[in-house]
């Protein structure tokens, strides 16, 4: 196939980056102790959660920005980033969807998230999350029937504090990395869930994330914590306009599945990735991680495409016997994106076992690089791992990587770690050509196919919505 | 010889053998049949020792001793032999050096020295060629790379060299083309003899011609239900499983 | 830099010939330059250099007799070369060199010698060599440049035998292999690292260049059989010209710390690399292969496999990179890396590596870290062998698939029967953990 073919599938524009016109309150950039007081106090937090991040503060004023990941990106000045945008319609907080700006809900019905209820594909409930703050949340009446908790964080630091407090950093710790740092000093909002005991979740909850606002960061902190025997599946799917500059996006997600939970996390990620030129896009710094106690389970599935560069481990602290970890993502890039991303699984309990597919697709300029580590500790007697990596790569410019640390200290471990790496080959296009196909549509089609497994483990609707992001992502990649 | 009763055994706390009655006498050929599922394997794979089946009722003694209880290597030194369906492969571990050291666990439990090298190589050397088997395979890996049917050649080549009391064939025709049946089949008629029994595990009649057995045994859901002679091989070949199994249930 | 080499250095500065002067003065300054890398060096991660922390005097000769015990081949009569602590040793070599081979020590080269050694010494390491590279640089007293004529065709290997030798106080050894193999010549290189039984830390810092011009064939045997206290930090740089062939062939046996780097550096298209590779660190023992893959020209292949059995205390790391640079199209790449943990106290670190910045490549790697396979293990004991038996047979059977791969017969009946003994009579190789 021809090099412009490629090119023309892969450059196809970034549908979500549009800016609406939002009269916002927004914090002047600069990060101080005065600046997290501000937003404490705009949040009306109680003292702990003050001295809680001004702590987080201290600690990471003496860290480094880490360094050991295949990626490049000039300096982030910290200080020219506002760390606080509020619409300024929502100044006293929404208390129906009828409250909301209905200007917000027209951004995100364009974004494909409808918030008015009746719309809404049966059985998901949405918490929306908009610059900093959460805009909406639906369903809750439904949700609050089962005893589910789904609100913005914000409101569970009032609403039900002795939650807050126990988990809030529990499973990352406030000095755990430079981003987890920065994140929970300044931490805006983000999603809390609490699913009680023996519950299952009635519905799939939603969080969409939006960044609008210029010149500002995202630092949303999400908290889901399913007591013993329940059930969660809760998906997030996140979109940023198109601007030149570079947005810094520095989340922190923490699950804790109790004995016997099950906790299933979901990430449609379409930041927007810079234009064909490299110029522009968000900096994703993601710290996520869950903690599986005995016989439960957390599954993480990912499918990446956009940011400019991606810097995220959604990882399973495997602390219970029998607990299960498992991690399936797809990362596209295209252009000049980067992504170094991957997993972590800690075996720390007894016949923890845990399943990793990794499928990278560069394209373009790009660099897509895999790194993960399996670590079996002394005391994961009969632990089992099971790895499978592979990159495809399109176009001769491109760069794909894999780096998985694995670490035994058990016998009886078993750790399995495959990769391999391969082109879409010119024996495949042309079959699909000879059968009438076009070469963009042969490429999708390959791809989808390469990343099969992954898209398998997607809730239904998040599969469809991957597998044409991957589509639009693609385009122009032919040649 | 071989005396199995009320047999109930299975994987992972599953049941598949559920109460099997078993007597094969010495100088017999018994053939077992049955449909996929019934527990065929299983029955080989038990009284063999593999790790994760569990007996959880009944007996099966081999001359007199209780098998259940003996771990796998001394079942085999006491003369149980089971020709496996899919035989595993071991790189690294040549053949030669592999039989050899079973030869010589075999003797060294009946208080025999070691067999010397070049003893064992030549009767290595003619045992191939008895089932047609290239002598250049005695220097590769154990099973290494065979094709299915090199595999279970490989598998009657040990057989012949560890003499065995009883041996369990388990599907042991599967796979194989005609000539390589005929070649089984020379194997096994070769060593039929009043000291040694043979236990056919089979789905198809076909090996029956050329190995005729004396007892015909039906297996189904774990239980043996019905015996007979040859003729109700060749019953079954006819009319398949399915009347039976509906007239046990 | 800690001063702990200083010592042997500036013994090594007064014995050495005035054409080495500058060489060692440059790796000195560089030396002198770094720090000994931490934990927090990435090379580094999982190697403490700890036990480097004490002085280390030079070397002194050894005793020739006792030394050289254990190190004859079984029905080899080729050329052999021993250095015993870095000191060639005329009464245990047999240097009678078949056609089209030659071979001159560092100190014995004439002018027209030095010329060619020093138009060759570095071009395999090159300009951003490593640390310990330098050092071995500075210390360059003693070394070998053997050539194979272009077009030889050698039926036996070349033994180069290094040997260290218990003496009084700590010391260091540095040696430096340099192989140049001519346009579409074929040799073998057996590279034997011995002693080290008792006796005081002994240090060896081995640097190996090997240069196959175009079409040129090298089988390189690399065996790290040092014991106990018998330190050694190695290097294996090798460069391939267009349509070269390298074999290279590594075994170690532990000692409190073994790291060997090895690097291939495809700089000609049509090149191909096979390489394989054997730990066996027990006792509190610690072996580290760092290993890398450099397909910088198109249409080269490369394949890797290294097996390790880690019993008692022991820690094996592992690292196989392999880096495919832009335009190295058609490139062919594998790797693979399976360990068995015998004791409840080993560990294993690995990192299979894949940086690749061509499309149109086929690359693949794996690891595993398991345990004796259990199915293979009952088939064995279903033929009467035990289970002490059984777990022999097969963890041997798992590292000798890796030394079928050698191609010398000398070296394989030299190599199996002593393998095969060890895991035999240690239980730490054997068996499922305790």
């Amino acid at each position: 196939m021809s090099q412009e073919h490629i090119d023309r599938a892969i450059n196809r524009e970034y549908a979500a980056g549009f800016v609406s016109a939002i009269d916002s309150d927004t914090l002047a950039p600069g990060l101080d102790e005065e600046v997290i007081q501000f937003i404490s106090q705009k949040k009306g937090e109680p003292d702990w959660l003050l001295e809680w991040r001004l702590e987080a503060y201290r600690g990471f004023r003496q860290m480094e920005e880490p360094k050991w990941a295949h990626v490049h990106y000039p300096p982030i000045d910290l200080n020219a980033v506002s760390y606080y945008s509020s619409p300024r319609s929502m100044k006293d907080g929404p208390k129906s969807l009828d409250e909301v700006d209905p200007q917000l809900l027209e951004t995100y019905a364009k974004l494909g998230i409808p918030l008015h209820e009746q719309e809404m594909l049966a059985g998901v409930a949405v918490d929306a999350v908009f610059d900093s703050v959460s805009v909406a949340t639906t369903f809750r009446g439904k949700l609050a029937e089962a005893g589910v908790i789904f609100c913005p964080i914000s409101e569970a630091v009032h609403s039900h504090p002795e939650l807050v407090r126990k988990y809030l950093g529990s499973v990352v710790p406030r000095k755990d990395n430079y981003y987890a740092a920065l994140n929970s000093a300044v931490f805006s909002d983000g999603s809390f869930v609490y699913i009680p005991r023996g519950v299952r979740c009635p519905m799939e909850l939603s969080t969409y994330f939006r960044i609008n606002e210029a010149r500002t960061g995202q630092f949303e902190r999400t908290l889901i914590i399913a007591d013993e025997g329940s059930h969660v599946s809760y998906l997030e799917g996140c979109t940023a306009p198109m601007r030149d500059e570079n947005q810094l996006h520095a989340a922190v997600v923490e699950l804790v599945a109790l004995d016997g939970a099950q906790i299933k996390y979901s990430t449609v990620q379409n930041w927007y990735p810079g234009d064909a030129q490299g110029r522009g896009g968000i900096y994703n710094f993601v710290t996520k991680r869950g903690v599986a106690h005995r016989d439960a389970k957390i599954s993480w599935t990912q499918v990446e495409t956009g940011s400019a560069v991606t810097w995220k481990y959604p990882s399973c602290i495997l602390r219970g016997d029998n607990s299960v970890g498992e991690f399936y993502s797809v990362a596209l890039t295209n252009n000049f994106q980067q992504a170094d991303t991957g997993t972590k699984m800690i075996h720390l309990g007894k016949n923890t076992r845990s399943t990793i597919i990794s499928k990278g697709i560069s394209a373009g300029d790009s660099s897509n690089a895999y790194r993960g580590l399996v670590r079996m500790s002394p005391k994961a007697t009969g632990a089992r791992n099971y790895t499978q990596c592979d990159s495809l790569l399109i176009g001769h410019r491109c760069a794909a990587h894999t780096f998985p640390y694995i670490e035994s200290r058990n016998p009886s471990a078993v750790v399995e770690h495959e990769a391999t790496t391969s082109k879409v080959s010119d024996d495949q296009l042309y079959l699909c050509q000879q059968r009438g196909l076009d070469a963009e549509k042969a490429v999708s089609m390959i791809v989808n196919g390469f990343c099969k497994e992954v898209f398998k483990e997607l809730p239904m609707e998040f599969a469809v919505e991957a597998g044409k992001l991957l589509e639009v992502s693609l385009e122009g990649s032919v040649g | 010889m071989l005396k199995i009763e009320n047999l109930h055994a299975g994987v992972d706390g599953t049941d598949i053998l559920k109460g099997l009655n078993l007597e094969v006498k010495s100088g017999e050929v018994h053939a077992i049949m049955g449909p996929n599922g019934s527990g065929k394997s299983t029955l080989g794979h038990v009284l063999a020792g593999r790790p994760g089946y569990n007996v959880t009722a009944g007996s099966a003694t081999l001359l007199g001793q209780n098998l259940l209880e003996m771990e796998t290597e001394n079942r085999a030194r006491l003369g149980l032999f089971l020709a496996f369906q899919y035989p595993v492969e071991i790189p690294g571990v040549s053949n030669m050096e592999f039989l050899k050291a079973a030869v010589d666990a075999q003797r060294e439990h009946r208080g025999e020295p070691p067999i010397d090298a070049v003893t064992f190589m030549k009767k290595a050397r003619e045992t191939c060629k008895i089932v047609d088997l290239d002598p250049a395979f005695l220097k590769r890996g154990v099973n290494e790379g065979f094709s299915g049917g090199e595999k279970k050649r490989n598998e009657l080549m040990q057989m012949i060299l560890l003499e065995p009391r009883l041996a369990i064939l388990d599907e042991t025709d599967s796979g194989l083309d005609i000539d390589a049946l005929q070649v089984v089949a020379r194997g096994v008629n070769a060593m039929r003899s009043e000291n040694r029994a043979f236990v056919m595990v089979t789905h198809y009649q076909r090996l029956l011609d050329y190995i005729e057995p004396d007892h015909v045994h039906v297996l189904a859901d774990g239980r043996i239900v019905r015996s007979g002679d040859k003729s109700l091989a060749l019953e079954l070949e006819a009319r398949g499983y399915a009347w039976l199994e509906e007239e046990v249930a | 830099m800690s001063d702990f080499m200083q010592q042997a250095l500036d013994s090594a500065a007064a014995s050495s010939p005035p054409w080495l002067q500058d060489w060692q003065r440059a790796g000195r300054q560089r030396w002198n330059a770094s720090p000994l890398p931490g934990r927090k060096t990435e090379h580094w991660k999982y190697s403490s250099l700890q036990s480097l922390q004490q002085s280390f005097a030079r070397a002194e000769p050894g005793d020739v007799e006792l030394a050289a015990a254990g190190i004859d081949l079984p029905d080899f009569d080729g050329p052999r070369l021993v250095f015993i602590n870095g000191y060639y040793s005329p009464l245990q070599s047999a240097c009678e060199l078949p056609e089209g081979v030659s071979i001159v020590r560092f100190a014995d080269a004439d002018e027209e010698q030095s010329r060619r050694i020093r138009a060759h010494l570095g071009l395999a390491t090159g300009r951003d060599e490593p640390l310990f590279t330098a050092l071995n640089d500075a210390a360059l007293a003693e070394g070998v440049f053997l050539e194979f004529a272009p077009g030889a065709r050698l039926s036996q290997p070349v033994h180069v035998v290094w040997v260290s030798a218990n003496q009084a106080q700590a010391f260091s050894i540095n040696q430096r292999l340099l192989v140049l193999c001519g346009e579409s010549s074929s040799a073998s290189v057996i590279e034997h690292f011995a002693g080290g039984i008792g006796g005081q830390r002994s240090f060896t810092n081995g640097v190996t260049e090997l240069l196959l011009q175009a079409g040129a064939t090298l089988c390189h045997y690399r065996l790290q059989l040092e014991q106990e206290a018998a330190l050694h930090i190695g290097r294996v740089q090798a460069r391939l010209a267009t349509n070269a062939t390298l074999n290279s062939f590594h075994l170690a046996l532990g000692s409190e710390l073994k790291r060997v780097d090895l690097v291939v550096d495809f700089c000609g298209e049509g090149g191909h690399c096979e390489v394989n590779g054997v730990y066996l660190p027990r006792g509190r023992e610690h072996i580290d292969y760092h290993t890398c893959i450099e397909h910088r020209v198109p249409n080269c292949t490369s394949s890797e496999t290294f097996r390790g059995i880690v019993g008692d205390d022991a820690t094996a790391v592992f690292n196989g990179r392999i880096h495919i640079h832009r335009d190295a199209q058609k490139t062919r790449a594998e790797l693979n890396n399976r360990n068995l943990l015998t004791s409840t106290r080993a560990e294993v670190n690995t990192k299979p590596e894949l940086e690749i910045y061509a499309d149109d490549v086929q690359c693949a790697h794996g690891a595993t870290v398991a345990q004796l396979d259990e199915q293979a293990l009952h088939y064995l004991r279903s033929r009467g062998v035990s289970r002490t038996e059984g777990e022999v047979m097969l963890s041997f059977g798992f590292i000798n698939e890796v030394i079928e791969s050698v191609r010398s017969a000398a070296l394989r009946d030299y190599l199996q029967p002593m393998l095969a003994s060890r895991f035999a009579r240690d239980p730490a190789l054997v068996g499922q953990a305790s």
